[in-house]
C-alpha cells in the first residue's frame, strides 16, 4: 500500500528565551491509508507536535512532511488552511468546539466552509450527529453537552468534510474510562467502515490496546513501533468482522498479528500496553 | 478550487452578534461609552452653536447690523463728505434683491456737552420708522424711549455717557458737530432714552437723534452715510456678493459685519478650534474603550481562533469576524448616542440653559444668559462619521492580531 502520509528526517525545537527544548528529532514516519495508529509516549515526548506538523496547524524546522504526495511544509498559510478542510479533520483533547454554535452548527459550520449551502450543510450535520449517535442532542451549546458527547461532536465535525485522514490528539484524556472507550470503538468502527485513516496521539492504554499500529516515541524520536489487531468495535455494530475483509487484508493482518506477538515478548520492559 | 463561501458571511454576522451578546455587560459597557461620548459631543456643537447664534445676532442686531453699505472709504475714516451719492438707487436695488430689512443712517462724531461736563460721541441719526427691522436697539433702553417717528431734537444716550454727564430724562443736552462743509454747528436736544445694555459699546459714546434732525443739523437734507441690513447669518455671504455685483457702477463698500469687526469671528472660529479639540479626545476615548473591549475579546478567544483555523477558516474570516463584531458595537453605539444626543438637545432646546448662576453677567459678551442649544445638521453628520470611523479603527488591531495568531499556539496557549 503506499503511504499517504510520509515524514523525512522531520525535527522540531521550541525556544523559550534562550532555551532551545527540541521537541522532535529526526522523525521518519510513513501512514498507510485506512490505518488506525496511535502515537504514544510520556507528555513531552514530541507526539503533539508530529501531529500537528503533519495537520498543517506549525511548521517544521527541518525535513518534510508529504501528506498525499504535497509537501505541507511549503505551503502558504492560506494553502494550508484549505489543505487541512480538503483532507484533515482534527479530533482535540479539549474537544475545542465552538462556544456559541450548537452542536448541528459546530458540524454544519465545517461543511458551509467548503461552500455548501446552509441547508445542506445542516442535512449532513444531521447525519453525522446520527452515526455518533447524539442527534437528539443536536440543538445544545456546548456547555450543555458531557465531555463524552462535546467529543462526539468533535469527531463528528472532523468527519463532515469526508477527510481521508483524522488526526485526534488525546481524544479520550478528559474522559472517563467507560466514555473513553466508547469514543475509541466509535473511531475504530468509523476507522473500519469508512477507511478513514485515523492517527492519533494518546498515552491511554485503551487507545493504544485499539490500535492497528502503534508508534512510541521518546524525546522527539521513534523509539518503537509495531502493528496490532485491532479489537472488534463494541458500539458500531456494523463495523467488519477480520473474515469479511479480502483476501490481501486478511493476510496483512495476520502478519500483523504474528510480528505483534514477537514485539511484545522483545518489549518486556514496556508495561504500559496491556495495563 | 472551492466553491465560494456564500454562507460564511452570514454566519460571521450570527458569530458576531453572539460572541456580543454572549458578554453582554461587556458589550453594553462598550456601547455605552460610544453612546455617552457622541452624545455629549452632539449637545457640546449644539449648545456651541446656539451660544454662538446667539452671541453673533446680539452683536449685529445691538447696532451693527449683519451688512453695511458706505461710500467708499468711509469705514477706514469716516467722514461727512463721504456720503452715499445715490440712496435711492440702494435702496431700490436692496428691494428689488429681497432685501426688506434695511434702514438709513447719518453717522458724525460730535460732542455732547451738560452743564458740567462735555464727552466725545458718535452721533447717529436713525430712521425710526425703520431702524426697529436692522437692530433692537429699542429693547435695550433701560430708561425712557426710543425714538419715534415726528420726533425732532430728541436725543438718546448711553448709561454710561449719560451718567458722566449727570443728565437725566428731560434733561436739555448740547450736541456740538460739524456740517458737511466743516463749519461748527451746535443744537439742543432732550434726552429722552438711556440705554442700559451693560455693553461698554453701547453704553457709552454714542448719541442717537433722528435722521432727518441730524440731516437739517449738519445740512445734509435727504443724505445718509450708511445703509443698515439686517439678514440671516447664512445668506450674508450671497448678499454680499450679489450687491457688490448690483452696485458696482456707485464708489461703495459692501461690508458684512465680520470684516468691519473679525475679532468676533475669530474669537467663534477658536471657540469652535477648541471644540474640535474635545472632538479629538472624545474620539481616543472611543477608540481606547473599544480597543480594549475587543483586545479583552479576541484574547479571551485566541484558542477558539486557533479552533477556526484548524477547520478550515482563513485568517481574512477571523479578521472579518472581529471587524463585524467593530462594527457591530459602533452602529449600536452610534444610534443609540445620537438618540441620546438628539433628546438632550431637543428638550434644552426647548427649556432653554441659564448661564447666569454660572456666569454672572454676560451681556458684555453679548450672550443673553438662557442660551438655547441648536443643531446644526453639517456637524451633526461630521460627528457621527468621525464616531462611525473610529469604531472601525479600533477593530482593525485586534482582527490584525487575530489573523496573525499560529493555530497549533493558539490552542495550546489560548
Amino acid at each position: 500500500m503506499t503511504s499517504i502520509i510520509k515524514t523525512r528526517d522531520l525535527h522540531k525545537c521550541y525556544w523559550v528565551g534562550t532555551m532551545p527544548h527540541p521537541a522532535l528529532h529526526g522523525i521518519d514516519l510513513d501512514i498507510e491509508q485506512g490505518e488506525f495508529a496511535v502515537l504514544a509516549g510520556r507528555s513531552g515526548s514530541g507526539k503533539s507536535t508530529l501531529l500537528n506538523i503533519i495537520g498543517a496547524l506549525e511548521s517544521a524546522d527541518s525535513g518534510s512532511v508529504e501528506v498525499f504526495d504535497q509537501n505541507i511544509l511549503q505551503m502558504t498559510q492560506d494553502r494550508r488552511t484549505r489543505f487541512r478542510l480538503d483532507h484533515i479533520g482534527f479530533v482535540f483533547q479539549a474537544y475545542n468546539l465552538i462556544r456559541v454554535f450548537s452542536a448541528r452548527e459546530n458540524i454544519a459550520y465545517v461543511c458551509q466552509l467548503q461552500g455548501k449551502s446552509k441547508e445542506e450543510s445542516l442535512e449532513i450535520a444531521n447525519h453525522w450527529l446520527r452515526e455518533v449517535e447524539i442527534e437528539h442532542l443536536g440543538y445544545r451549546k456546548p456547555d450543555q453537552l458531557s465531555g463524552g458527547q462535546q467529543q462526539r461532536v468533535a469527531i463528528a465535525r472532523a468527519l463532515a468534510t469526508e477527510p481521508q485522514i483524522i488526526l485526534a490528539d488525546e481524544p479520550t484524556a478528559n474522559l472517563d474510562t467507560q466514555t473513553g472507550r466508547n469514543l475509541i470503538h466509535l473511531m475504530q468502527g468509523l476507522n473500519q467502515r469508512l477507511g478513514t485513516t485515523f492517527l492519533i496521539s494518546s498515552h491511554d492504554p485503551d487507545v493504544k490496546e485499539a490500535a492497528s499500529r502503534l508508534i512510541k516515541l521518546a524525546d522527539g524520536q521513534i523509539v518503537d513501533e509495531w502493528s496490532t489487531i485491532p479489537k472488534p468495535p463494541i458500539s458500531i455494530s456494523s463495523a467488519c468482522p477480520v473474515q469479511n475483509k479480502p483476501l490481501g487484508e486478511r493476510v496483512r493482518i495476520k502478519l500483523n498479528r504474528m510480528f505483534s506477538r514477537r514485539r511484545r515478548k522483545q518489549s518486556p520492559k514496556d508495561n504500559s500496553r496491556h495495563s | 478550487m472551492h466553491a465560494s463561501r456564500p454562507s460564511i458571511n452570514q454566519i460571521t454576522l450570527a458569530v458576531a452578534l453572539r460572541n456580543l451578546l454572549g458578554h453582554l455587560p461587556r458589550t453594553l459597557l462598550t456601547v455605552g461609552a460610544i453612546a455617552v461620548g457622541l452624545a455629549s459631543l452632539i449637545f457640546l456643537w449644539s449648545f456651541n452653536e446656539g451660544l454662538h447664534r446667539n452671541m453673533l445676532g446680539n452683536f449685529q442686531q445691538a447696532i451693527i447690523g449683519s451688512i453695511q453699505i458706505h461710500h467708499q472709504g468711509y469705514f477706514q475714516q469716516p467722514e461727512l463728505s463721504d456720503y452715499i451719492r445715490n440712496p435711492e438707487k440702494v435702496a431700490e436695488t436692496l428691494e428689488t434683491s429681497g432685501i426688506e430689512n434695511h434702514s438709513q443712517r447719518l453717522e458724525s462724531f460730535g460732542l455732547v456737552a451738560s452743564d458740567e461736563t462735555t464727552e466725545g460721541v458718535m452721533l447717529i441719526g436713525m430712521d425710526p420708522n425703520t431702524e426697529t427691522r436692522v437692530t433692537e436697539l429699542e429693547k435695550r433702553i433701560g430708561i425712557g424711549r426710543f425714538l419715534q417717528p415726528g420726533d425732532s431734537y430728541t436725543l438718546i444716550l448711553g448709561a454710561t455717557t449719560a451718567n458722566n454727564l449727570n443728565v437725566r430724562l428731560g434733561d436739555e443736552v448740547i450736541v456740538v458737530g460739524y456740517d458737511r462743509y466743516g463749519v461748527m454747528v451746535a443744537e439742543s436736544f432732550t434726552l429722552i432714552g438711556i440705554i442700559t445694555s451693560g455693553e461698554m459699546g453701547l453704553d457709552r459714546g454714542m448719541a442717537i437723534t433722528s435722521l432727518e434732525t441730524l440731516q437739517e443739523m449738519v445740512d445734509m437734507p435727504g443724505q445718509v452715510t450708511t445703509f443698515v441690513i439686517n439678514l440671516p447669518e447664512k445668506n450674508i455671504d450671497k448678499a454680499v456678493k450679489q450687491l457688490n455685483e448690483q452696485l458696482h457702477e456707485q464708489p461703495l463698500e459692501i461690508m458684512p459685519w465680520y470684516v468691519m469687526f473679525p475679532v468676533m469671528k475669530e474669537w467663534v472660529t477658536l471657540h469652535n478650534g477648541f471644540l474640535y479639540l474635545f472632538i479629538g479626545v472624545v474620539l481616543f476615548i472611543v477608540i481606547a474603550s473599544e480597543l480594549n473591549t475587543l483586545l479583552l475579546s479576541m484574547l479571551e478567544r485566541t484558542r477558539e481562533f486557533g479552533v477556526f483555523m484548524a477547520i478550515g477558516t482563513t485568517r481574512q474570516e477571523v479578521a472579518a469576524l472581529l471587524i463585524t463584531e467593530a462594527l457591530f458595537i459602533g452602529i449600536l453605539g452610534t444610534l443609540s448616542g445620537t438618540l441620546l444626543g438628539l433628546i438632550t438637545v431637543f428638550i434644552t432646546g426647548i427649556t432653554g440653559i441659564d448661564l447666569s448662576i454660572l456666569l454672572g453677567s454676560t451681556s458684555r459678551f453679548y450672550v443673553d444668559p438662557l442660551v438655547y442649544p441648536q443643531l446644526e445638521l453639517g456637524r451633526l453628520g461630521i460627528t457621527i462619521s468621525a464616531i462611525l470611523i473610529a469604531s472601525m479603527v479600533a477593530g482593525l488591531y485586534p482582527a490584525w492580531r487575530a489573523s496573525q495568531l499560529q493555530p497549533a499556539e493558539a490552542i495550546r496557549y489560548g
